[in-house]
């Protein structure tokens, strides 16, 4: 083979792979979005129905419009809200992100500038992370239940303020490191104490840097479902919670309200991901990989 | 002297202010929670008990009913072969697909975006989704009869042999992408002289992978595969929505059973027993993980720095 050749063999292998993978990528998602449109006898029929011959807006109107005029199914629908659970999981997830990336910038500064944690206490912190949550969220279910914190926003709020902190001081630390320290010499040369040199002059140089953590732990935040399913009940309901209720004792799961709130939860996040793809392998690293 | 102790005295201030809510928070938040459990493990809570503190004093017989339980044994061993077997899924999926695309290439943003969507999905999205996917008459066997020509109809979800490879398939579908992106960022930050300096020699394209690239990868492989680990250790959601640890009980990984035996069977002791013995294994094995992604990590910002 001539190198035109090879290089256009290699050319082929590569395409092909790469879109094999993509049809794998894609087709749930298709099928998430197939169903959302589709009425209920084509949700599981044999032979499958990839499109639907009479699409229907019907499981969005009924999801986000509260539409009341289904009856083939009976499940009940006063026990679903998916607008309480669209503001639960706006609020906990903007609130505890807020505080986790806040809270730990100002760790990370300290660690960055001033080893105020040693990089020993710095990988012991990263269990705060790494230890599963399910061995912790049944005691702490009644501990929450015990001093009235269970089913309430600010038990979760406090409880991924906590789980996602290594993320926030590690991925921040990460940036702060990259900053010049001549910048706060100069600085503080002209007079400036800590606070001021680190909201005026650090936080501003990674900002960049500080809205792609605040978006990361967005992401993790927003679908999260162990510990807001165990720790909620009717008022705390996230939305990752609240599509398990989309199901019927006598039918099962209603797969295209499923689907239909499914896109509602899953787009936002798809968006921001991408929005942040760049610093994405940072995050998930712990800012240890940090092209 | 005397300006570097104030500088020291500032520093100690610093520290105390910014570590304040870390300590705080985990003292009023996790710290009960660690002491209930550790109070549950020892005293039999049941749900016809006036409430936890009238439990009853069982002294060690919790712990020694929980370890001769060759359920829970089954659970560990279960969990543990899960997340080996997608942790090593999504690595040689990730890695090779970022073999095939870290060079730059037309399309490489498009193929990159689509790629890492199935990380930003949530999880018990994918559950759900899933479930009607894999159905014994659902799209995937639609798709795998059409494509051989007869009637393909595995039961994806019912058969309890294949129940737990159906989850670490959904497991690399999910988690793919996180390999992929951390291998594509450690590709591109290779130094590029060695890898033409061989090729000048003459050296084949394997060689070059095996003897160039992939030693000066391995902190970074070991990072990817040490923190797919942990987290596939802990999955839950999707375990969860779809098998409830059934058929049977072939998919009971630890997750589930703890789950399980707290809120379906009320065995709230049995499962706080569970918990410890599970957190003082995953302590073990993150103590270990840490060491080894701690001596890793210098040789990565070695790689890194240049």
């Amino acid at each position: 083979m001539t190198k035109t050749q090879k290089q256009n063999f290699d050319n082929v292998v590569r395409y092909t792979l790469l879109t094999i993978w993509l049809v794998i990528v894609l087709f749930p998602l298709f099928w998430i979005v197939a169903t959302s449109f589709k009425p209920d006898k084509d949700w599981l029929a044999w032979p499958p129905v990839y499109w639907s011959e009479e699409p229907t807006m019907s499981n969005y109107e009924n999801v986000w419009g509260g539409a009341m005029e289904h009856t083939e199914t009976q499940y009940t629908q006063s026990v679903q809200k998916p607008f309480t659970a669209l503001r639960n999981s706006t609020i906990i997830s903007f609130i505890s992100t807020f505080l986790s990336v806040s809270f730990g910038a100002f760790i990370a500064y300290g660690v960055s500038r001033y080893k105020v944690l040693s990089e020993t206490r710095m990988f012991q912190l990263l269990m705060l992370r790494m230890v599963p949550p399910i061995v912790l969220v049944g005691p702490l279910s009644l501990y929450y239940t015990t001093i009235g914190l269970i089913d309430s926003l600010t038990g979760l709020i406090a409880i991924y303020f906590i789980t996602t902190l290594p993320y926030a001081v590690w991925m921040t630390k990460s940036f702060i490191d990259e900053v010049p320290i001549e910048l706060e010499q100069a600085a503080e040369i002209m007079g400036a104490n800590r606070w001021t040199i680190i909201t005026e002059v650090v936080f501003p140089v990674i900002r960049s840097g500080l809205l792609a953590t605040f978006l990361f732990i967005l992401i993790l935040t927003w679908s999260e479902y162990l510990v807001a399913f165990i720790l909620s009940k009717t008022d705390a309901v996230t939305l990752p919670v609240e599509l398990a209720k989309y199901e019927g004792s006598s039918e099962g799961r209603v797969y295209g309200r499923q689907a239909a709130l499914s896109v509602g939860i899953t787009i936002p996040l798809i968006i921001v991901g991408i929005t942040i793809r760049k610093h994405l392998a940072r995050g998930f690293s712990f800012g240890m990989i940090r092209k | 002297m005397a300006r570097s102790e104030i500088m020291l005295q500032r520093t100690k201030r610093y520290k105390k202010m910014v570590l304040f809510p870390l300590i705080a928070s985990i003292m009023l938040i996790l710290g009960p929670a660690l002491l209930l459990q550790l109070y549950l493990s020892f005293n039999y809570y049941s749900i016809y008990s006036e409430g936890w503190w009238a439990s009853e004093w069982y002294a060690l017989d919790i712990f020694s009913e929980v370890l001769s339980d060759e359920r829970f044994h089954a659970s560990i061993i279960r969990s543990l072969g899960f997340a080996l077997a997608s942790t090593v899924g999504c690595f040689i999926i990730g890695f090779g697909l970022a073999l095939l695309m870290y060079k730059n290439f037309r399309l490489q943003w498009f193929y990159y975006i689509i790629f890492i969507i199935p990380m930003l999905t949530v999880p018990i999205v994918i559950a759900y989704t899933a479930e009607m996917i894999l159905y014994q008459k659902g799209p995937l066997n639609g798709i795998l009869s059409a494509i051989i020509g007869r009637d393909m109809l595995i039961m994806w979800i019912t058969n309890p042999d294949i129940a737990l490879f159906t989850v670490v398939l959904m497991e690399i579908w999910n988690w793919a992408p996180f390999s992929f992106i951390i291998m594509m960022a450690g590709l591109a930050s290779l130094p590029k002289e060695p890898v033409e300096a061989a090729q000048i020699l003459g050296a084949s394209r394997i060689k070059i992978f095996l003897e160039i690239q992939l030693p000066l990868l391995r902190p970074i492989i070991v990072l990817a595969l040490v923190l797919r680990f942990l987290e596939a250790m802990a999955e839950f959601p999707k375990t969860w929505a779809i098998f409830q640890g059934g058929p049977g009980t072939s998919t009971e990984t630890i997750p589930v059973l703890i789950y399980l035996n707290t809120w379906y069977y009320f065995d709230w002791s049995k499962a706080a027993a569970m918990s410890y013995i599970v957190m003082l294994m995953m302590v073990v094995i993150i103590l270990t993980a840490i060491n080894i992604l701690q001596k890793e990590n210098k040789r990565i910002a070695q790689v890194q720095a240049n």
